[in-house]
């Protein structure tokens, strides 16, 4: 009586198995979809694409349109491909992206470890930041940008991605910093480390999870956005973002969707790669909170 | 001039006052042991002494010096703590070389320091261990070497052996111990264990509430508690209360007690209890009072012997405990083991009246 349960059982949670793969096999069919669209038209020929269906296989594979779009397709009037704006991309993200970790991590090391009176209403007005959408941000943000001097320059773009970041980098680490016991803070003070040197020597070391958790948050962030870069950067200052957008728009009579495909795995790659490299510190950083070191 | 000098503290949150007025003088070299339940204040005034916490009212003075404007670093302290507080990032070595480097001791002299201290307290082998690599019993030890390193004129240590199981407390117990006698500098110890207050103290402060309830050796505070909390609270088993009624018996004063079925008045010669007769006290008296019977040479003018009912009896290896019920309420004896009788059954006990104490039901202050 015994078994014949057990073995009913085993056969409904074998059963159970089943479905949830063939659950999670579809909904990766379903996620992998355009990707596999987007990589097997950049590899055909306009004849190919004319010809074939959507879904089918290059029959013949070409590098071709990957070449155009890096180097020589339309964008407005410049025909130079998508290499000049990757590299914009590049130049303004990479600092964007350090600049706001860094405050972030500034931020939560004083909002956790040296609070004063009104952190926690400092903190909220923050969260609130997280909260507020970029078009909201846009005119004002324009007459700062102005008013500073630095509209449609790379400073201003660093300027806008990392002031938006700044919100949830913050927040970040504020979350990660309260775990870590405020008793290593007081220890140093008694040894006679400063404000500074505590930050420096303790409190950043130990905080690599989750520096690798704001990296790629705002890489992703600031790499994907269109709408600062296409406000805030005109011609050949753009990000890819704006020059994919650009380069699909620019029509010379036929649409080359092959080129159109290459140059959008072109701008998604870096994005790709991040998450490629440190997914498995994204994951271990955002849960180490709950584990007490 | 002593070494810590603590005179009217106070400190309140808002409105809440957390500590009312504390006075405490320590001498050079002494262990001062601040005991109390949780939320007594015992850890804040010890913030306060190490400066990580201000005062509202009232000065610290630390080896002659009023500190209550110097920051931690500038009172010349050290301190350990309850979750360690070692460094996560450096090993034992640079943890102990961490303050030493703040302090711009050239590298030599810190690594003479380093030898020193690794040698003191037995961790050679440790120094290029993570703190992760510890047990809970390394970690402190690491801890504790990182205060010795600093050399200071007073020690804090804040509960620093809750963290560690039942068998390693009592080792660390005596290695503290052991370091005390060894450094011979002052040393302030919070802890919430009696036990502990009682065997590494030379001077107890028993706190309650924000106040020092009692102040004084160990010895004092376990055989003369001022008052009730004090008497309950140090001492494992603790202390028998029993209420009792004060009776003039022959023209001398007694006490009234019923036990195994018996009233029996024990007679007192304390003068203080001629205020309370017919009225009820509390009578505080010792497990350890209540032994069996011993035909003892000395001086027995206080030796009572009563015949009780065991309710139930606990044999902890060393004594055996034995419930009795004395004026309704259970009251602990501790016998020797071999002298025990049986639950539920009827033994001779031997009530030692020398070290009894008297409470007022309704102050809970001592009266005698």
């Amino acid at each position: 009586m015994a078994d014949l349960s057990n073995a009913q059982t085993q056969g409904s949670s074998r059963l159970a198995r089943f479905a949830i793969y063939a659950l999670l096999a579809l909904v990766c069919l379903y996620y992998l979809m355009p990707l596999f669209i987007l990589l097997s038209t950049s590899l055909k020929t306009l004849d190919d694409i004319r010809t074939g269906n959507l879904l089918s296989l290059p029959k013949q594979i070409t590098l071709e349109p990957w070449q155009q779009a890096w180097s020589s397709a339309c964008i407005g009037v410049r025909c130079e491909g998508m290499s000049v704006y990757f590299w914009n991309s590049f130049r303004f993200v990479v600092p964007a992206v350090l600049l706001s970790t860094l405050i972030g991590a500034f931020n939560g090391y004083v909002l956790t470890m040296w609070r004063f009176r009104g952190s926690e209403f400092f903190f909220a007005a923050l969260m609130i930041g997280c909260f507020i959408p970029f078009q909201v941000v846009l005119l004002p943000m324009a007459r700062t940008l102005g008013a500073l001097g630095i509209s449609n320059t790379v400073t201003g773009l660093i300027f806008v991605h990392v002031i938006y970041g700044v919100a949830f980098t913050t927040l970040f680490f504020r979350n990660y910093y309260i775990s870590i016991p405020d008793e290593l803070v007081k220890a140093a003070k008694i040894e006679g480390a400063g404000f500074l040197r505590i930050f420096w020597r303790i409190i950043l070391p130990l905080s690599t999870p989750i520096i690798v958790v704001s990296i790629i948050w705002q890489f992703t962030q600031i790499w994907n956005d269109f709408l600062f870069g296409v406000v805030f950067s005109t011609g050949d200052r753009q990000p890819v973002t704006v020059a994919l957008n650009n380069l699909v728009n620019t029509s010379t009579g036929v649409i080359a969707y092959n080129v159109n495909m290459a140059a959008a795995i072109i701008a998604a790659l870096p994005t790709l790669f991040v998450y490629i490299v440190a997914g498995k510190y994204f994951v271990r950083g955002l849960t180490a909170g709950a584990v007490k070191g | 001039m002593g070494a810590l000098s603590i005179r009217n503290v106070r400190k309140s949150y808002g409105t809440t006052e957390v500590l009312k007025g504390i006075n405490l003088e320590v001498e050079e070299g002494e262990f001062l042991i601040l005991v109390g339940p949780s939320g007594c204040g015992k850890s804040t005034l010890l913030s306060m002494i190490a400066g990580l916490d201000s005062i509202t009212s009232g000065e610290v003075h630390i080896g002659g010096r009023m500190v209550n404007k110097l920051s931690p670093k500038d009172r010349d302290i050290a301190m350990v703590f309850q979750s360690y507080a070692l460094y996560p990032n450096m090993t034992v070595r640079q943890n102990i070389s961490f303050g030493l480097e703040i302090r711009k001791v050239a590298k030599p002299e810190r690594e003479k320091i380093i030898a020193q201290v690794a040698q003191i307290l037995q961790m050679e082998p440790l120094l290029d261990r993570k703190p992760s690599q510890l047990s809970g019993g390394q970690r402190q030890r690491v801890a504790m070497g990182r205060a010795i390193a600093r050399n200071p004129t007073l020690f804090l240590f804040d509960e620093p052996l809750s963290n560690l199981d039942a068998k390693l407390r009592v080792e660390m117990r005596t290695e503290i111990k052991l370091l005390h006698k060894r450094v011979g500098k002052t040393i302030v110890y919070v802890t919430h264990d009696q036990i502990e207050a009682m065997t590494l103290g030379d001077k107890i402060a028993v706190m309650k509430a924000g106040e020092v309830m009692q102040f004084g050796t160990p010895q004092q505070i376990y055989d003369n508690p001022a008052n009730l909390f004090v008497a309950g609270f140090m001492g494992s088993p603790s202390m028998n209360f029993i209420q009792c009624e004060v009776v003039t018996q022959n023209n001398a004063l007694g006490i009234k007690i019923e036990t195994g079925g018996q009233t029996h008045i024990v007679p007192t010669n304390n003068a203080a209890l001629a205020d309370y007769v017919g009225k009820q006290i509390i009578v505080g008296i010792r497990p350890e009072m209540i032994t069996h019977k011993i035909d003892s040479q000395g001086d027995t003018r206080h030796f009572y012997v009563f015949d009780s009912h065991i309710e139930i009896a606990e044999p902890t290896g060393a004594d055996t405990l034995l419930m009795i019920t004395i004026n309704n309420k259970v009251v602990v004896c501790r016998v020797h083991p071999d002298h025990a009788r049986k639950q539920d059954e009827r033994m001779s006990l031997m009530f030692d009246m020398s070290k009894t104490v008297y409470f007022d039901p309704l102050t809970e202050l001592r009266i005698a």
